[in-house]
């Protein structure tokens, strides 16, 4: 009996080891196991640690660059759409006749509400928005003031002028006179740290955000350098500047905005008109460019500008209406393919875009200068033909406001500026008045389904 | 003296001979006999012969001879035990016989098989879960690209589908339905015990298959957990099912090769009606004439300045040459296919193998599309000693897929029948033509080239010990590791796709390691004679690490270059890692009193990378229980009723999101103008965690006469909630989406699955059918809505997926309008009448691409050498949206062609059609509504495989062991009111689990022919 007893024990001994080393050993690989649950992203960082040093605040800077040259935003589509919408489809300038829905249908002012790329224009432009209020809540972290300065005045400018286009195409027209009533679009000016009920924004009315662009743009033209390498500088903020005042009627603002461009002097209008597209670095007479190389950056100007043989789609295509409109021997021609069928100003994917030109700066303080019968910087008459003498046109005698919005019309063609000037003109898009409801966009449906806040344009009544 | 000392040495001499032979005799006993088949009286190979208690054994030989030796102590007192895979095992007393001949009956009703569960394995009849089990005899001839095609319609309650007949391409399956909205849907793989990866590695928008990289020929069986008591012991990852593979392992006995080839070819399983080139003239004159946009309302008009000619002559040039090309026909390709399959298995006592080898090489019904897969395995198991046994699983496969781009590429084949017919497909010098009004397809078949090259290593090792007779500890390691390279060359004749006049070329190679290790402890105490206890206690862990590299490069010399290396610039190039980590604790009990009464209970915490800091673990228990209702007194003189069970379980299961860092707040790396640039990325989520589904099955298992008619029922609901969603934000925050546990949805459904044994004797035939019923309902989004592509739609109130669009009233029989129902934003109300402004029109849900129910019934005969074996699938109940439609069926909107119904637009007043008026660029009736969704339903004569086995008189004179000759037909009827391609589809690039049942220019399934030979050695 004992023996037997003794056994068991030495076989309880030798189970019990046995489990304890079992035991041990899942207890080890348990407590590695605790420690494997510790991962960490590898292509991202913790927003926690982004805007905590001054240097990743100048990177997420460049982030908000970023964003604004998307190209659903100044890497093209801001443009193109604009120069789509301004057709009159029964005698059209432009022919959309690429396979894509989205565009046709603003081609044709018939935009449903589920227009994905009315949608990501807006969606990306808050993006940008998103990206400046981020590096606007971090000022603090900068140490020299002037660097502070400057990255605040960067900042408002990307948020000022991506407000700007978005009232532009989502409200109507400031010239319509009711812009203090009129829906814009909802003002955000602080980042997004959370999801919740304060994230279901409502409109401001067009005159809110119109105030808004004034501020941030002013502050932008005050902090921001006379030159800063591609990026933002006073003169482009100067050069926007003159782009609100003119939707606004304010043409002493426009003009003055225009004048301190042209006056500083920093810019000078390229040899030929061809010279002012498709460099690869900014132009002599680019105030504000979006920079384009191969490894970086969208063109979508190419994309859809272009003719096949440039690497474009193609899609949209120059009616033998728009071509009656130039003079012989203009120049500007040149800038188009030899069969006069596309625009060649877009053929060169790894070129920056010229968002503001010097050019328009002329134009747009003769055009104030002549409505407000005043001489500032130079005479009406004198800008004009320092355009038309570049483009290889005889000098004009006299001038008046039709001839200068034609120059305008010709020298800004296929750069998105028709349809803004149309509208604040008040002359008809087509067969329609220039503040129909087909002129302006939806507030996209996937906004109206997540928003109840937000209240659709009239004229778009579906659910 | 001397000769008492001869004597004495004699008699030494002759005892130490006994003693000695004795000794010999005691240590070489033999027993041995024949083990024939209780029904035929024919002899059983293979049956392994097991001295109870020990590893001594052996298998039957062809004749179904065994031999076994024996020490004279187990020849007295030993029990052999007989068994053989559908067969009723059996156990003998030796008793001293030296010779013991056995009868084994078949296994008619299958109610002793054991099935595999999680970490472990159970009696059937026991099980108080639901587990769906196939055999490979099932589908083993059946000609497929991956396994779970073979499966499609053999699981009650497992809904696959393939998106489309492209080769290699993604699956989808949903068992019991879909229980997620964001997070993944697709159920958990396990093979040989270990999770394996099935990530979607393509590098487009069509998903590829990661399980075609498994060998089928390698399964022996697939066991499909379906409830939470079975599912469970997955945790945080059981609540979309998981499915269990067993690959085959030797068994002791002489060694059998087996090889198997095969032939096939396919074609579509059905093609389209479009217009031809008059036809085609015809409409678009008419669309011309009648296009509100035309000056003069007839042909001498323009239309946004263009003349017709004019028109024409800018997007159909080639329009007035007379061409009239069939675009679809050119689509398809004369294929052939060939497999060959090579394995051998057996062993001893102490060592048993598998090894098998394929080659398996396919050819596509869709041009420039292959599949070819060269795969080997070795399975080993080792006995060391009666305690321990070793065991090592390792496969290695190569697989090359020759794809094509994704279905909403203008170069994928199908979308060539959007082609005008009257513009020509070749040049006269046979090289594609690229004036057509949307870039040529065909100019791919010979200018690019997409390959995509998978290695896949999939290894496990195990060491089981018994440290006492009760209670075995396991552990097991497993590696699956993927190497995935993805190379593609765009040549200068696809410029007019790519953009580059000088051809472009790029380079994707993936390398994800997935590791699991495990250890798990089960137990199982002799508690008498009425008790049985199974207690199984164990943890693992699993980390997933997946290294991404890209590079591409543009401009090479000339066409003959077609590596990265030979372009002018490289024009982009990155390298991305990601890792997700599981950790995960289980137990299960399982305890059966009196043989009666059945009690299971399990649970799981499980910890994983991908929750957030503020739920880093889960618990999911689940308990069911059950009752054999046959075994009791009181059923013994019910004669008819052989079996019968009653069963019920209840239990938690999770879902983990699918993004690894979904819960953090992040900013990503970007860049502008030459510099870097920080970007936010992500809102935080730092409450982000699971989805839970909470679900009960009741369930009846019944075996009538003898169990000649089996059949199991169940009942089930799952409820999920915490809803892994990606939830639309307002664009104004400047992010799209956040991943937020939201919401709620149901699942609740019926199964039946019935087999019946109808003859037996020379006609042997038997019928299986499967139905399962599912419904889904989402009922809370917490007020979203989240859009799939297309008309899909995830709404409250609404089955997932659901087509939420306009409602089509058919044509305005005055004027040729289309027109749409106003309705209301709460649902159809045609009270409010119609309208032909598709804007003013209120969308409404009008379509489910989920299926009603859905199944398959198997008829299998046998007679003499011959085998016959007829598979219907069916699916009933679904709609398919067709997101082609509005540019096939368009009534002449816009240059494609168009489907030949589209001839019976309106045309004049009184006209009553369904198709408006042709009117080019207006858009009537062009819009996205219900007019392109279309009833899904079909029956599918899915397999019919012919068989014929050689008899075994005629085969041992040359040697073999087996012989069979067969035929399998694969989609050879489908039966469908679907009037697209095939309604077996769900477009390759947008498929999601909320865009389902939705077309666009998806491939048509394949309907394949195979002949096939398989020899035993």
């Amino acid at each position: 009996m004992k023996n037997t007893q003794n056994d068991l024990n030495k076989l309880n001994m030798r189970f019990l080891n046995k489990t304890m080393l079992t035991v041990l050993a899942i207890g080890l690989l348990a407590v590695n196991c605790d420690s494997l649950l510790d991962t960490e992203p590898a292509q991202s960082i913790d927003g926690s640690i982004a805007l905590e040093t001054e240097a990743n605040v100048l990177t997420v800077l460049n982030g908000a660059y970023d964003g604004f040259s998307d190209d659903d935003m100044f890497g093209g589509q801001i443009q193109m759409e604009a120069d789509l919408m301004a057709n009159d489809n029964s005698d059209p300038e432009l022919r959309w006749v690429g396979t894509f829905e989205e565009p046709e249908q603003i081609w044709r002012k018939q935009i449903l509400l589920e227009n994905t790329q009315v949608s990501q224009t807006w969606t990306e432009s808050y993006d940008a928005i998103n990206r400046a209020n981020n590096v606007l809540s971090a000022l603090d972290v900068i140490e020299d003031a002037a660097t502070r300065t400057q990255v605040e005045a960067e900042a408002k400018f990307i948020r000022g002028v991506s407000y700007f286009y978005l009232v532009q195409f989502f409200g109507k027209p400031f010239s319509d006179g009711n812009a203090a009533s009129n829906p814009g679009v909802p003002l955000v000016l602080t980042p997004t740290t959370g999801i919740d009920e304060t994230s279901n924004v409502s409109r401001n009315t067009v005159a809110e955000v119109y105030a808004q662009v004034l501020s941030d743009l002013t502050d932008a033209e005050a902090g921001l350098p006379a030159s800063n390498g591609g990026y933002a500088t006073s003169h482009a903020a100067a050069a926007f500047l003159s782009r609100v005042y003119l939707q606004q009627g304010n043409y002493a603002g426009a003009r003055d905005a225009a004048n301190r461009v042209i006056s500083s002097g920093a810019f000078s209008l390229t040899a030929t008109y061809v010279g002012a597209f498709n460099n690869a670095e900014n132009s002599t007479e680019d105030v504000f460019a979006i920079q384009v190389d191969a490894q970086d950056g969208a063109h979508s100007l190419n994309t859809f500008f272009a003719h096949p043989d440039a690497g474009g789609r193609g899609d949209i295509t120059i009616s033998p209406t728009h071509l009656a409109l130039y003079e012989a021997g203009d120049e500007r021609i040149d800038a188009m393919r030899s069969d006069s069928t596309a625009t060649e100003k877009w053929d060169d994917f790894t070129a920056n875009i010229p968002v503001i030109r010097l050019a328009e700066m002329y134009l747009t303080r003769a055009e104030a200068n002549q409505r407000l019968t005043t001489v500032v910087g130079a005479t009406p008459l004198a800008d004009i033909n320092t355009i038309r003498a570049r483009v290889g046109l005889p000098a004009l005698l006299t001038v008046d406001v039709d001839a200068i919005l034609a120059e305008r019309k010709l020298e800004l063609a296929f750069e998105g500026q028709i349809l803004h000037d149309l509208r604040r003109t008040q002359q008809n898009i087509g067969s329609f008045a220039y503040d129909a409801n087909e002129t302006v966009w939806p507030i996209p449906q996937r906004e109206m389904d997540v928003n109840s806040n937000l209240t659709q344009n009239p004229g778009y009544t579906g659910n | 003296m001397r000769k008492l000392i001869l004597i004495r040495n004699s008699v030494f001499a002759f005892i130490m001979t006994l003693v000695i032979t004795a000794s010999a005799f005691a240590q070489n006993r033999v027993v041995s006999g024949v083990i024939i088949d209780a029904d035929t009286q024919e002899p059983i190979p293979s049956v392994t012969v097991l001295l109870q208690g020990t590893v001594k054994g052996v298998a039957s030989d062809v004749d179904g001879r065994y031999e076994l030796t024996l020490t004279q102590e187990e020849l007295n007192n030993g029990i052999l035990l007989f068994s053989s895979v559908g067969y009723i095992a059996k156990e003998v007393a030796i008793n001293g016989n030296t010779t013991i001949n056995v009868e084994l009956s078949l296994d008619v009703a299958l109610l002793d098989d054991v099935v595999v569960v999680g970490y472990g394995s159970q009696i059937k009849e026991k099980v108080t879960g639901n587990i769906s089990t196939i055999k490979a005899s099932d589908f083993e001839t059946v000609p497929v690209n991956s396994f779970e095609q073979a499966v499609q319609g053999r699981a009650s309650g497992v809904f696959i589908q393939t998106n489309n007949g492209k080769l290699g391409q993604g699956i989808q399956v949903r068992v019991r339905g879909s229980s997620s909205i964001n997070g993944s849907n697709q159920p958990l793989y396990v093979v040989d015990g270990i999770p394996v990866t099935t990530d979607d590695f393509s590098r487009n928008a069509a998903e590829t298959n990661p399980l075609a990289d498994l060998n089928p020929a390698d399964i022996e069986s697939i066991d499909i957990l379906k409830d939470a008591s079975a599912a469970a012991i997955y945790g945080s990852r059981g609540s979309n099912g998981v499915v269990l593979i067993t690959t085959k392992s030797g068994g002791a006995g002489d060694t059998q090769i087996n090889v198997n080839y095969a032939v096939a070819t396919s074609e579509p399983t059905n093609k389209r009606d479009w217009l031809n080139g008059p036809e085609y003239l015809e409409l678009f004159d008419e669309s011309f004439e009648r296009s509100p946009f035309n000056s003069t309302g007839d042909l001498t008009g323009t239309v946004f300045g263009f003349t017709r000619e004019g028109l024409y002559d800018t997007f159909i040039p080639g329009w007035d040459q007379g061409y009239d090309t069939d675009w679809q026909e050119l689509a398809f390709q004369d294929n052939t296919s060939q497999k060959l399959d090579i394995s051998a298995s057996g062993g001893d006592a102490k060592t048993r193998f598998f090894i098998s080898g394929q080659v398996d090489d396919q050819e596509g019904i869709i041009i420039d599309n292959a599949f070819e897969r060269i795969s080997g395995r070795l399975n080993l198991d080792h006995s060391a000693s009666d305690k321990l046994d070793l065991g090592l699983n390792l496969s290695l496969a190569r697989t090359v897929n020759d794809r094509l781009s994704t279905d909403n590429a203008f170069s994928t084949p199908i979308q060539l029948v959007a082609l005008p017919p009257v513009q020509r497909a070749f040049n006269d010098d046979g090289t594609p033509s690229n004036v057509t009004v949307y870039d040529n397809g065909l100019l791919y078949r010979d200018g690019a080239t997409f390959e995509t090259i998978v290695f896949r290593s999939l290894a496990r090792a195990y060491a089981s010990y018994d440290i006492l007779p009760e209670l075995t500890v396991r552990a097991e390691f497993g590696v699956d590791v993927l190497d995935q390279n993805e190379e593609r060359w765009f040549g200068s004749t696809v410029a007019q796709f790519t953009g580059f006049n000088n051809g472009t070329a790029d380079n994707r190679f993936v390398r994800s390691v997935n590791w699991t290790s495990q250890a798990f402890a089960q137990y199982q105490p002799v508690l008498g004679e009425d008790h049985e206890l199974d207690l199984t206690v164990g943890l693992s862990a699993q980390e997933q690490t997946t290294d991404i590299l890209n590079v591409s490069g543009v401009d090479f010399p000339n066409d003959l270059f077609r590596q990265v290396a030979s372009t002018a610039t490289i024009d982009a190039g990155t390298a991305t890692t990601t890792v997700w980590s599981l950790v995960g604790y289980f137990a299960r009990a399982n305890y059966v009193f009196d043989g009666k009464y059945l009690l299971s209970l399990s649970g799981r915490v499980d910890g994983s990378s991908r929750f957030g800091a503020d739920s880093q673990y889960g618990f999911f228990p689940a308990a069911s229980v059950g009752w054999i209702l046959s075994n009791e007194s009181f059923m013994e003189d019910i004669d008819q009723i052989s079996f019968l069970k009653a069963k019920a379980s209840f239990g938690l299961t999770g879902n983990t999101p699918a993004n690894n860092f979904g819960s953090r707040f992040l900013f990503g790396a970007g860049s502008y103008a030459g510099g870097s640039a920080l970007t936010p990325t992500q809102v935080p989520n730092p409450d982000l965690k699971w989805e839970s589904t909470t679900q009960m099955n009741f369930g009846i298992e019944v075996g009538l006469f003898s169990d000649r008619v089996t059949a199991e029922i169940d009942y089930y609901t799952k409820e999920t909630e915490d809803l892994l969603l990606n939830v639309n934000i307002p664009g104004t925050t400047g992010f799209l989406t956040q991943l937020q546990n939201v919401g709620n949805l149901e699942n609740k459904g019926f199964e039946f699955l019935v087999t019946t044994v109808n003859t037996t004797g020379d006609l042997n035939w038997t019928t299986t059918l499967n139905f399962g019923k599912n419904d889904n309902e989402i009922t809370n989004l917490d007020g979203q809505v989240i859009e799939g592509n297309f008309v899909s739609f995830a709404r409250e109130g609404q089955p997932i997926g659901v087509f939420f669009t306009r409602e089509y009233a058919g044509v305005d029989p005055d004027n040729g309008d289309a027109l749409y129902w106003v309705n209301s934003a709460d649902g159809i109300d045609h009270s409010t009448g119609t309208t032909n402004n598709p804007n003013a029109a209120n969308r409404v849900a009008v379509g489910n691409p989920n299926p009603d129910f859905q199944g398959g019934i198997t008829n299998n005969f046998s007679y003499k050498g011959f085998d016959l074996s007829i598979f219907f699938q069916y699916v009933y109940g679904n709609e398919i949206y067709n997101g082609g439609g509005t540019f096939q069926s368009a009534n002449a909107d816009f240059f494609d062609n168009q489907s030949r119904d589209q001839l019976n637009r309106w045309q004049n007043p009184g006209d009553i059609t369904n198709v408006p008026e042709a009117r080019l660029l207006a858009g009537n009736g062009t819009s996205e509504s219900s007019r392109y969704i279309d009833d899904g339903s079909y029956l599918r004569l899915k397999t019919l495989t012919l068989g014929y086995n050689l008899p075994a008189s005629a085969l041992s004179n040359i040697g073999l062991r087996s012989a069979r000759l067969y035929f399998t037909g694969l989609n050879l009827l489908t039966f469908t009111n679907y009037g697209g391609w095939d309604p077996e589809v769900n477009t390759d690039f947008a498929a999601s689990n909320i865009t389902l049942g939705t077309d666009f220019y998806a491939a048509p399934q394949a309907k394949t022919y195979t002949v096939g030979i398989n020899i035993g050695f």
